[in-house]
C-alpha cells in the first residue's frame, strides 16, 4: 500500500517532470545526432558493424517512432495529467480565496511597511485597483485590494496546451493519410484508396525577370468517377497556399520535368504514355526491355570531361539523358534530342512534347485543429505565467491608528519588494524571505 | 538602399565596437560616467542598425530576414536590444558591459557572410516566415542576455566582495529574479516561433512536424528552458544551478542556429 503511494505521488511529481524532461531533450538530441531512415548497411559503412547493430537494435535509425520515445512521451503526458487533476481544486479554492480579504488579513504580507502615511495613495501607485474597505477578525479597519489572479492559471493552461498539443500530434500520426499525385496538365488519377480523382487543370511555373521561380500554381478539380461533374470541385493551389477540397488538403509540393513517350513496334503504333524524368517505362509487350529517363536539359551542352548540361533555362535545344534495360541489365546511356527517333531492336522510341509536371500532395489530417488548439493554449498560459503577476495588497489600521501595508507577490521576488518599499512609504517592516 | 544599409552596417559596428570598449573601462575605471556613455552610444548604435535592417528591407523588397547574413544581423540586433532594455530597467550597467562582447561576436559572424540579396524560392514567401523569424529574433536575444546574466551570476560567485560590485551587480537573488526575468522572456517568444513555423511548415511542405534537425533542436532549446523554469521552482535549485541551466541553454541555441546547418542538413538548410 504504501509503495503504490508512493509511486502515484512520484508520477504526479515535478520531480518525475523535470527527469522526464531532461531525457526527452536527451532522446531528441540523439535522434537528430543519428540519421534517420537508413539501412543496416548504410550505418555499417558509415560507423562500424557494432555501432549499426546497436543502432538498429535501440530503433536510433527512427528514434521518434521508436517504442521508448513513445514511451517516454506516454509518462510524460501521465505526468502533466495527473499533476494538472491533482492540482486542481487547490487552484479553484485558491482563486476564490485571493479575491478575498479574509484570508490575507490573518496573515503578514510577504512584505511589509509600518507607518505608511497614505495607504490609499499607496495602493495606487503600486497601480493596484480601488481598495474594498472591510474589517480585520478584531474588528480593526482594512483595505484590501487584489489583481491579475488569472495569472495563477498560467501553468495550469500551459500543462492543458502541451497535453493538447502531443494528444493531437500522436492522433493525427496515428490516424493521417497521405497520397501524392503527379502528372501534367490534363492528367486525370485516382488519388489512392479514396475514391476521388484529381485531375490537373493546368500547371503553371511563374518566373521572375532573372528567371528564378517566383511560384508554382496548379489548378485541380477532384470529382467523383461514378457521380462525373456533379461531384466537381476545383481549386488554384501553390507553393503555401493549399486548398481543401472534399475534407482533403491539396499542397503544391514540388515539379520537375515530363515527356511524352511514343513507342512504335516495326512501325506501328504500340504504346504512348507520359513520363517523368526519374520515373521507367517498360516496354507493352516486353517488359524486360525498359527505358528509364534519368535527367532532361532543356538547352542541352555537352562538355568533355564534365558531362553533360543544361546552357540556360529556355528550351534552346531539348535533350533527355535516358538509359535502356534489358533483363535489368544496363544496354546503354544517351541523350536524345527532342523529337529524335531512337530504335532498340524491333522498337522505335520518341520523345515528345516535353514538359514540366506538377508532384501534388494530399493529405488528411483530423487532428490538426487539436494540436494548434494546444499550441495555442501553450503560448496563453506561459503569457498568463510570465506576464500576468498576481499580486495582493491590504493595509491595516494598527491600535494607535497608523496604518501598516502588506504585500504578497510571489513571482515578483525582490522586484516586487523593490517596488513595494518605494511605494509605501512608509518604514519596512520585517519581510519574510521569498519563497 | 543597399549600398546604404552597407555603410550603415560598417558605422553600426564601429558604434557596438567603441560602446564595448567604454563599458570595459566603465569595469577597469570604476566611473559611472564613463557607464553613461556606453549606454548612449549602444543606444545610437541600435538606432541605426534599426535604420540599416529598414534599408535593407526596402532594397530588397522584402522582411530581411531570409539567410544567414540577415538573421545574423538581426540576431544581433535582438540581442542589442534585449539587453539594452534590462541595461535600463533595472540599472545594470555591467550586463551591458557582458553582453557587449556577445552582440560583437555576433555582428561580426554576419559580416562574414555573403550579403547578397537572392531572390526567395517560393516556399519562403509566407507572411508566416515574418512572425517566425521575428519572434526567433527576440527569443534569441533574450536567451542571449539569460546566457550572460548566467556567466555574471558564476562569476560573481568567485569574485571577492568590493564596494564596486557590490554596488553595480545586484545580489544573488536580484540576479536569479532578472535571469528568470530574460528567460521567460525568451521561452515565450520561442514558443511563439515554433508555433508560427509549424503553421508555416504545414503550408509550405503538407506537414506541420517532421522532426527536422532544426527542428528538433529548437525543441531541445525549449525543453531546456522548460527544465530551468522547474528546478528554479525547488527550493535550492535557484541560483548557481539555474545559471548553468541558463549557459547551457545559449550554448543549444547558438549550436541550433549555426550547427544544425553546418553539421546536420535538412530542409532548413537555407537559414
Ligand atoms: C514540456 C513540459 C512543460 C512545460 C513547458 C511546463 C511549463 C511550465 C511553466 C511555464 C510553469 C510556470 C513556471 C513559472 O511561473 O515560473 C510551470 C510550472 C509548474 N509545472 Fe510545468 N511545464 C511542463 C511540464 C510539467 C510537468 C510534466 C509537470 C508535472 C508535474 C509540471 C509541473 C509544474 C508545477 C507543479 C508547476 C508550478 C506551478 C505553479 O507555480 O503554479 N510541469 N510549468
Amino acid at each position: 500500500m504504501k509503495a503504490i503511494k508512493k509511486t502515484w505521488k512520484f508520477l504526479c511529481s515535478m520531480r518525475f517532470a523535470i527527469i522526464l524532461l531532461v531525457v526527452l531533450a536527451i532522446a531528441c538530441s540523439v535522434g537528430s545526432l543519428v540519421t534517420q531512415g537508413q539501412s543496416y548497411d548504410w550505418y555499417a559503412q558509415r560507423y562500424s558493424e557494432r555501432t549499426a547493430g546497436l543502432i538498429v537494435a535501440l530503433g536510433l535509425d527512427d528514434a521518434f517512432h521508436s517504442i521508448w520515445f513513445i514511451v517516454i512521451t506516454a509518462f510524460l503526458c501521465l505526468n502533466l495529467l495527473l499533476c494538472n487533476l491533482t492540482r486542481l481544486p487547490q487552484l479553484i479554492r485558491r482563486t476564490q480565496a485571493e479575491g478575498k480579504p479574509d484570508g490575507a488579513l490573518r496573515t503578514q504580507g510577504d512584505v511589509t511597511s509600518e507607518r505608511v502615511p497614505d495607504p490609499e495613495a499607496a495602493f495606487a501607485r503600486l497601480r493596484m485597483p480601488r481598495p474594498e474597505p472591510c474589517k480585520t477578525e478584531d474588528g480593526r479597519k482594512a483595505l484590501f485590494s487584489s489583481k491579475h489572479r488569472a495569472g495563477l492559471w498560467g501553468a495550469w493552461v500551459c500543462h492543458l496546451g502541451i497535453l493538447l498539443l502531443i494528444l493531437g500530434f500522436g492522433l493525427g500520426q496515428m490516424t493521417q493519410k497521405q497520397y501524392t499525385v503527379y502528372g501534367v496538365p490534363g492528367d486525370a488519377k485516382p488519388i489512392g484508396d479514396t475514391g476521388w480523382m484529381l485531375e490537373i487543370d493546368d500547371f503553371t511555373i511563374g518566373l521572375r525577370e532573372d528567371a528564378t521561380v517566383e511560384q508554382y500554381t496548379a489548378a485541380i478539380s477532384v470529382y467523383s468517377p461514378e457521380g462525373g461533374d456533379a461531384t466537381r470541385e476545383s481549386a488554384e493551389i501553390s507553393v503555401n497556399h493549399p486548398a481543401t477540397l472534399k475534407g482533403l488538403k491539396f499542397y503544391q509540393n514540388s515539379t520537375g520535368w515530363a515527356t511524352r513517350v511514343n513507342v512504335l513496334k516495326d512501325g506501328a503504333p504500340l504504346q504512348d504514355a507520359v513520363v517523368c524524368a526519374g520515373d521507367f517505362l517498360p516496354v507493352a509487350d516486353k517488359p524486360d526491355l525498359v527505358v528509364y529517363l534519368n535527367a532532361f536539359y532543356p538547352d542541352y551542352v555537352l562538355t568533355p570531361g564534365v558531362g553533360p548540361s543544361t546552357a540556360s533555362a529556355d528550351m534552346n535545344n531539348p535533350a533527355w539523358l535516358y538509359s535502356v534495360y534489358y533483363q535489368g541489365r544496363l544496354l546503354g546511356m544517351n541523350a536524345l534530342m527532342d523529337g529524335e527517333e531512337l530504335t532498340v531492336d524491333e522498337y522505335t522510341f520518341t520523345f515528345t512534347d516535353t514538359q514540366n509536371f506538377t508532384l501534388i500532395q494530399i493529405k488528411e489530417d483530423h487532428f490538426a485543429w487539436l494540436a494548434l488548439l494546444g499550441g495555442i493554449a501553450t503560448m496563453l498560459g506561459l503569457l498568463l505565467a510570465f506576464y500576468v503577476q498576481p499580486a495582493r495588497v491590504w493595509a491595516v489600521q494598527e491600535t494607535d491608528g497608523s496604518w501598516t501595508l502588506h504585500g504578497a507577490c510571489r513571482k515578483g521576488g525582490t522586484i516586487f519588494r523593490e517596488k513595494f518599499a518605494q511605494a509605501a512609504g512608509g518604514r519596512e517592516g520585517t519581510a519574510e524571505e521569498e519563497p | 538602399m543597399l549600398q546604404v544599409e552597407n555603410t550603415q552596417f560598417t558605422i553600426v559596428m564601429l558604434l557596438y565596437f567603441a560602446s564595448m570598449l567604454l563599458y570595459f573601462a566603465f569595469i577597469a575605471v570604476k566611473k559611472d560616467g564613463v557607464a553613461k556613455v556606453a549606454v548612449g552610444l549602444q543606444i545610437a548604435g541600435l538606432a541605426l542598425h534599426t535604420a540599416a535592417l529598414i534599408c535593407r528591407g526596402i532594397g530588397a523588397g522584402r522582411l530581411p530576414l531570409t539567410n544567414q547574413y540577415e538573421f545574423a544581423t538581426s540576431f544581433a540586433w535582438g540581442l542589442c536590444l534585449v539587453s539594452l532594455i534590462f541595461v535600463l530597467k533595472f540599472k545594470f550597467p555591467v550586463l551591458g558591459a557582458f553582453s557587449a562582447p556577445v552582440v560583437f561576436l555576433i555582428i561580426g559572424y554576419a559580416a562574414m557572410q555573403s550579403k547578397e540579396v537572392k531572390n526567395l524560392m517560393p516556399a519562403l514567401r509566407s507572411n508566416w516566415l515574418g512572425f517566425h523569424v521575428s519572434t526567433a529574433i527576440i527569443a534569441y536575444g533574450a536567451f542571449g542576455v539569460s546566457f550572460v546574466l548566467g556567466v555574471i551570476f558564476l562569476l560573481r560567485q568567485r569574485m571577492r566582495d568590493s564596494g564596486f560590485l557590490d554596488q553595480h551587480i545586484p545580489k544573488r537573488e536580484k540576479l536569479d529574479v532578472i535571469a528568470y526575468r530574460s528567460v521567460s522572456l525568451g521561452l515565450l517568444f520561442l514558443t511563439f516561433t515554433i508555433v508560427t513555423g509549424a503553421i508555416w511548415a504545414e503550408r509550405a511542405w503538407g506537414s506541420y512536424w517532421s522532426w527536422d534537425p532544426k527542428e528538433t533542436w529548437s525543441l531541445v532549446t525549449w525543453i531546456i528552458y522548460a527544465a530551468y523554469l522547474h528546478l528554479r521552482l525547488r527550493r535550492g535549485w535557484e541560483g548557481r544551478a539555474a545559471a548553468i541551466f541558463a549557459v547551457i541553454g545559449f550554448v543549444c541555441v547558438i549550436f541550433t542556429y549555426i550547427g544544425v546547418n553546418t553539421f546536420l542538413p535538412g530542409i532548413h538548410s537555407y537559414a
